[in-house]
């Protein structure tokens, strides 16, 4: 089950990241953009789709990789307080009442909104360049399909917690900035002597931090 | 029960399911579907096709059952709940979200604290409590280049809270300074909280950023009028340091320490606002080009690595995949909430309270406080100030000024228990012997000076509407 839950966890991840990288896309693409119609006087016709393209694959992708590292919002303060296996029996519930009918409801007008579009091969209407539109409406299914995994990967998780009573270790990953400098905060024992590190990010900050606290 | 009850019994269910920790976004569509499945259920569209197959005399059993089962499928919720998701997917507003957060966590890690903190402080050495003003400065300036308040107080709690500490200030006044200078970047455009109130309440994004721009500065400015007041009165907080360390660098050597540090992202910033402003470029254009400009700024700190960009990548997509999937939910359940008369019934029961325009706006002023404490500002401004929004015209309350006061107001929800994400964030990197209650003390004034800054938006609507009439008449 372990094995599942992992091979689940690293296709979420895989797609998710994949498409992550539409932020370059993007960020370059409209900045040609402005560029163009500034400096030439020559605006581009298609990156208007292009931005709103790469913006909706980015987080639609995004959403079970998210998933899979709790990063979705939920108000926890009283989740917290409950022992692991609490947390998995409740979560577990939660996952076939909340969870999966939205997501099937989702792969299934998905699937026959982005079926109708492929029929016709659709052209965006918002500029005269004529970008097809219809595999980003494929995306609705794909990301559907993706999160649906993702969620029998939860549950699994939680049925691996109710029966461990801890929940499954997360596997090395990103993290955000202040997550790592608050492990590496908590290694140093609250601003002991530096530990070390495989993160340079963090060490370059902490020794940032050390160098300005010498001279101050 | 009447479809009216109904509505409040699906936002009871959804309440009660938050509570239970379930992510947000996801008990949003479920609820939605469900729900909307029984407010559009419609018998004769429902079975349409399969009434019309019973008249025909040579159709099979098979292709009866087929047509039956696919009946239950013929809810106009599936094309609602798909619309919904296709208006997030293309709305022009939002794509402005993934643009700003991977400029701020490129910022974040172009190594460029540490010499911020120092140009400040060196550039405020005459002043009264220089070191409480430069780290307020900086977490501000910090704050608003990358409008996420995590990585901000845990920064300048690693480098500027020992400093502080060892210059002898006071550890409330201190960390008081750091955690609320960190938040200010939710409210000082370009904020991403601005732009997600946009897209929820449709208030033209230009216009928010244009409103909001001077009573961030002002709640900037009170901060600092505060903390340069305070220590001139009670030097024993922040002491000044000894003679013979203050006098040594020249004004051209400050220059050009100001010239590298604070110019380039003050630069960066104005020049992203300036473009949103004067109509040069829409958020999202000037967004990637500030996202570019983060790129430039991290090569010439020499700090952009192949990893930490990977890391912004990706940290972009997670954090835009929370916060838009949670549209994607709550626009689907919002339809089916007014469809079937929700919004009505609020309407109907706030108007029969007989409330002031004032007393209506503290209403809800302390309804966003209070939820503040223990959710998080996304969960409230696409969730629940909807709720609000359809009251507005009711009481003639400019929808701008109520997002303004929002944002000031959400700024608390980082600063009270028992979600004070900013005082937890600091806490955990805080030298030993600081303890949060010392944290939240040092908070308090703070909290007063925000609630002055509502107060004072209130009274003079020139703060906010100064700015865009100039611009825009």
């Amino acid at each position: 089950m372990i094995s599942a839950i992992r091979f689940i966890d690293q296709l979420s991840a895989w797609f998710g990241k994949a498409f992550a990288w539409c932020i370059m896309v993007m960020t370059i693409g409209i900045s040609f953009e402005v560029f163009s119609r500034y400096l030439f006087g020559a605006p581009t016709s298609w990156a208007f789709d292009l931005s709103y393209m790469m913006y909706g694959a980015l987080f639609m992708m995004g959403g079970a990789y998210a998933l899979s590292r709790d990063a979705h919002v939920r108000g926890d303060f009283l989740y917290r307080l409950w022992s692991p296996r609490t947390q998995a029996r409740v979560e577990m519930v939660l996952y076939f009442i909340f969870f999966f009918p939205g997501v099937l409801a989702l792969i299934f007008a998905g699937w026959k909104y982005a079926e109708r579009s492929i029929r016709f091969t659709e052209v965006s209407v918002m500029s005269p360049a004529g970008m097809p539109i219809f595999q980003f409406k494929v995306i609705i299914v794909a990301a559907g399909v993706l999160l649906f995994l993702q969620g029998i990967a939860q549950v699994m998780r939680c049925i691996v917690c109710i029966r461990t009573g801890e929940w499954l270790q997360q596997q090395e990953d990103i993290e955000e900035l202040e997550d790592q400098i608050l492990r590496q905060a908590h290694e140093m024992g609250l601003g002991g002597s530096a530990g070390s590190s495989t993160q340079d990010i963090t060490e370059s900050i902490v020794d940032d931090a050390e160098r300005h606290n010498r001279r101050g | 029960m009447t479809d009216p009850q109904i509505a409040i019994a699906m936002l009871a269910i959804f309440i009660l399911t938050i509570f239970l920790g379930f992510p947000v976004a996801f008990t949003l569509m479920a609820i939605a579907v469900i729900f909307g499945y029984y407010a559009y259920f419609d018998p004769s569209r429902q079975w349409r096709s399969y009434d019309r197959l019973a008249e025909n005399p040579d159709a099979g059993s098979f292709e009866l059952t087929i047509e039956f089962l696919g009946g239950f499928f013929n809810n106009r919720i599936f094309d609602l709940f798909v619309n919904q998701t296709y208006s997030v997917m293309s709305n022009d507003v939002l794509t402005a979200i993934p643009l700003f957060l991977f400029m701020g966590y490129i910022v974040e890690r172009a190594n460029i604290v540490t010499r911020l903190f120092d140009t400040l402080y060196v550039s405020a050495k005459r002043l009264p409590g220089a070191m409480a003003v430069a780290a307020l400065a900086t977490c501000a300036l910090f704050a608003t280049a990358t409008g996420i308040i995590g990585a901000v107080v845990t920064l300048m709690g690693m480098l500027a809270l020992p400093s502080m500490l060892r210059a002898r200030y006071d550890v409330s006044f201190a960390s008081g300074v750091i955690c609320a200078g960190g938040c200010l970047g939710i409210l000082i455009p370009p904020s991403i909280m601005l732009i997600v109130y946009a897209a929820t309440s449709n208030v033209s994004i230009v216009q928010l950023y244009a409103g909001a721009l001077l009573p961030g500065f002002m709640l900037a400015g009170l901060y600092m009028v505060y903390v340069v007041g305070r220590a001139a009165i009670q030097p024993g907080l922040a002491p000044k340091p000894p003679q013979e360390e203050t006098d040594d660098l020249s004004a051209g050597k400050v220059a050009l320490m100001l010239l590298t540090s604070f110019f380039p992202l003050a630069v960066l910033i104005l020049s992203v606002l300036g473009a949103i402003l004067f109509g040069l470029a829409t958020p999202s254009e000037a967004a990637s080009i500030g996202a570019l400009g983060g790129l430039l700024l991290a090569v010439a700190y020499r700090s952009l690595t192949w990893d930490r960009l990977r890391e912004s990548v990706y940290l972009t997509m997670r954090t835009s995949a929370m916060v838009c999937w949670m549209f994607v939910g709550s626009w689907t359940f919002a339809s089916v909430f007014s469809y079937l008369g929700g919004e009505d019934l609020i309407k109907e029961f706030v108007l029969s309270l007989d409330m002031t325009p004032l007393q209506f706006l503290i209403m809800a002023q302390v309804i966003i406080f209070i939820l503040g404490w223990p959710l998080e500002w996304s969960e409230i401004i696409i969730i629940f100030v909807p709720i609000f929004l359809p009251l507005l015209p009711f009481f003639e309350i400019d929808p701008l000024f109520f997002g303004i006061l929002i944002a000031l107001n959400l700024q608390t929800s980082f600063l009270t228990p028992p979600m004070a994400m900013a005082a937890y964030y600091l806490k955990g990197v805080a030298p030993p012997g600081v303890e949060l209650a010392q944290i939240f003390k040092g908070v308090m004034p703070f909290l007063v000076l925000i609630m002055i800054a509502m107060v004072m938006v209130y009274n003079f609507p020139g703060i906010y509407q100064w700015l865009p009439t100039q611009i825009y008449g």
